[in-house]
């Protein structure tokens, strides 16, 4: 009874919420998967209109659509990952509290099933290079799975923790929205790193999300290795797992009590 | 051979009251020790089960099964004591917990099995039998959103029952299902049973403790009142209830709680008692006497067309007369409070030797609830000839004929 499993154990159950969780969503639903880019495609037009024809910004020749749906694409896989997984628990708190198995596996595939979305996203990615005729270097590509590994990394730590305070506290879904929200504002998403203000920039990447979406920024536009700020975010990111994923473990037998 | 489950000493507390923890409690792993508002849910309860052994828990609500049945699935940890379960274990605590609306029923067979620990290819070997069996084959591909409950409750039983499990938990789940699919479920336990699946079944139907269990454990208040047979766990029961129900009525007369819910005591049966043709009390009757059961009810409001039952059953509950006077269609008058009346039952006993109980009650018109209820009013000894072994005596008589003697049609021929 003391010895509490982890999801390692039960990777069978993992693959089948992953699998119900995306089933699930896209029942009775027309677009079905095409959702997955409909959100990032229309804050990227709106941003765009605004940033192309009424502030123009500085995105160093690249057109802004892409400049910023390269962000935005990751963005919306962080952010919609993170909403999911702090919602997973309370949502299936009438599993939770009738059946055990470890308790991640409910955050865990809440994250991975929104990976379809996020390669649904990257097609589309895909097909603005195309259009627009963007050169990439295939070398800088292997890049990517550490970038992408880091910011998985951090949504699954702050996810961990705010899916276990999320049962004990309602409270934090509606801060999580609101953090995210400023968060966007705080990330270069809709704007490039070179209009941050000079003092500001050693503070910058302290967001660990900066260097992430830089890092895809300057992979796929820039074709250069990622600046020296991917090391900070991997760093926060590899603390915030270690931490949620214990904090986790440690609070998870209180869930089925609280409800 | 080890115990399927043994259950020691296991006390549960929950903190009552304020219920948010600091952060800093959540975090402490030691239970809080500090002496707030406890509530005791399970106190001091131990248990032993071994393969093929059936356990009814049963009590009131609030008396502590639920969270018998979560710390048995390790949902939520003891606060003392340690439980132990040897093999694979299965839980029917909600019907289809995990089921998701929006998927097929093919969809949440498989889904439903991984979270019981049902490999793939084990689900897809059963899959045709959880399906017969819960007979939902022409619906496979229906989102389960448009199942009825009983359908619900069918695939969700039939897919627990599936798992092959050492050690299985049904709450009280069966209660929607049709009575055709609750006698299916009942038979398809005491397969389990056989084959050497414990069994802890929880429910406030008593005549399905009877029917399922082999022993019984009585909760009250997270107290273990009462462990021994399910037939004696279910009398004992019975008689907290009425007691707990006559203590409240009697002290809070207007408030409602658990003395609505079970029993109201508008009604309550004061004596009962078993007569010969003298008029005299008597507790052994030989086989096939003429009896009197006399029911002496006091109505304390009053009360319109209340339904009187009794029931005759072994000890191990097995019912040999159950009767109301609702089935029977006889419209009992209204009776004004204060009233009070005697009920006389008259009857013969063709019952073979053995012992038999009697229970009792009063019921408010349509069933709705109780007026009072007597389980066990009292037993009674029936002394019989050693001719014939059973319930009833059916008076068979035997002849012995040559064969010439037997006028045709002779009867059938034995195939």
């Amino acid at each position: 009874m003391t010895s509490q499993a982890s999801f390692l154990s039960h990777r069978p159950l993992l693959y089948a919420w992953i699998v119900r969780t995306i089933r699930a969503r896209y029942k009775q639903s027309i677009l079905g998967g095409l959702w997955a880019v409909v959100q990032p495609t229309v804050t990227t037009l709106i941003f765009s209109l605004v940033f192309t024809y009424f502030v123009p910004i500085d995105t160093g020749g690249i057109p802004y659509v892409i400049f910023s749906y390269v962000a935005m694409a990751p963005w919306t896989f962080f952010t919609s990952a993170l909403m999911d997984m702090v919602e997973s628990l309370v949502i299936n708190m009438n599993l939770v509290s009738k059946i055990y198995f470890p308790r991640e596996i409910l955050p865990i595939a809440a994250l991975l099933a929104r990976l379809l979305d996020f390669g649904i996203a990257i097609i589309l990615l895909i097909a603005l290079f195309l259009y627009f005729q963007i050169a990439i270097d295939i070398r800088m590509l292997l890049f990517l799975p550490a970038v992408l590994a880091t910011q998985i990394a951090l949504t699954l730590g702050l996810g961990f923790i705010g899916a276990a305070l999320n049962v004990f506290y309602r409270d934090v879904k509606h801060v999580i929205t609101l953090v995210i929200q400023l968060w966007l504002y705080a990330s270069p998403i809709i704007y490039p790193v070179s209009s941050v203000p000079e003092w500001l920039r050693p503070y910058y990447f302290v967001n660990p999300m900066a260097g992430i979406l830089e890092s895809y920024r300057d992979i796929l536009l820039r074709q250069q290795p990622p600046g020296s700020y991917l090391f900070i975010s991997i760093g926060i990111a590899a603390l915030l797992l270690v931490v949620g994923y214990g904090f986790f473990k440690r609070v998870e037998f209180q869930f089925a009590d609280v409800v | 051979m080890a115990p399927s489950i043994s259950f020691d000493q296991i006390t549960k507390r929950y903190r009552i009251g304020q219920w948010l923890p600091s952060l800093r409690d959540a975090l402490s792993s030691n239970q809080h020790k500090t002496a707030e508002n406890f509530h005791l849910a399970v106190n001091n309860v131990s248990f032993a089960l071994e393969p093929g052994e059936a356990l009814g828990v049963i009590g009131p609500n609030g008396a502590g099964k639920t969270t018998i049945l979560k710390l048995l699935s390790g949902v939520t940890h003891p606060t003392s004591g340690s439980i132990k379960i040897n093999g694979r274990f299965s839980a029917l605590i909600e019907l289809g917990a995990g089921f998701h609306p929006d998927l097929s029923g093919r969809e949440n067979i498989f889904l439903n099995g991984t979270i019981l620990g049902m490999q793939k290819a084990e689900i897809t070997r059963r899959f045709d039998q959880i399906v017969d069996f819960a007979g939902i084959g022409q619906f496979l591909d229906t989102p389960v959103k448009r199942y009825s409950s009983g359908m619900y409750a069918r695939l969700g039983f039939s897919i627990a029952a599936h798992v092959d499990p050492d050690v299985l938990l049904v709450d009280e789940v069966l209660a929607v299902g049709d009575y055709a699919f609750q006698q299916k479920c009942y038979a398809h336990m005491d397969l389990l049973r056989r084959q050497g699946t414990a069994l802890i079944f929880v429910s406030h139907n008593m005549e399905a403790v009877r029917r399922v269990c082999s022993r019984g454990l009585v909760m009250y208040r997270g107290n273990n009142i009462f462990q021994g047979s399910a037939a004696e766990a279910v009398i004992c029961y019975s008689d907290a209830v009425r007691e707990a129900a006559r203590q409240i009525k009697s002290t809070t007369p207007s408030e409602g709680g658990l003395a609505d819910r079970v029993m109201t005591f508008d009604a309550e049966i004061e004596r009962v008692s078993l007569l010969n043709e003298d008029g005299m009390p008597i507790s052994a009757v030989h086989s096939g006497d003429k009896v009197l059961v006399a029911v002496d009810v006091h109505f304390r409001t009053a009360v319109a067309h209340p339904i009187f039952s009794f029931t005759i059953r072994t000890v191990d509950g097995r019912i040999v007369y159950d009767t109301t006077s609702q089935w029977r269609a006889e419209q009992t008058p209204c009776f004004k409070a204060g009233e009070r009346c005697r009920l006389e039952y008259t009857l013969a006993l063709p019952l073979l030797e053995g012992e038999f109980e009697l229970g009792v009650d009063v019921a408010a018109d349509g069933f709705t609830h109780y007026y009072d209820r007597l389980e066990r009013a009292l037993s009674f000894w029936v002394q019989a000839g050693a001719g014939a072994q059973g319930l009833i005596d059916l008076r068979a008589r035997m002849a012995i004929k040559p064969l010439e003697a037997v006028p045709e049609p002779r009867g059938l021929i034995p195939a």
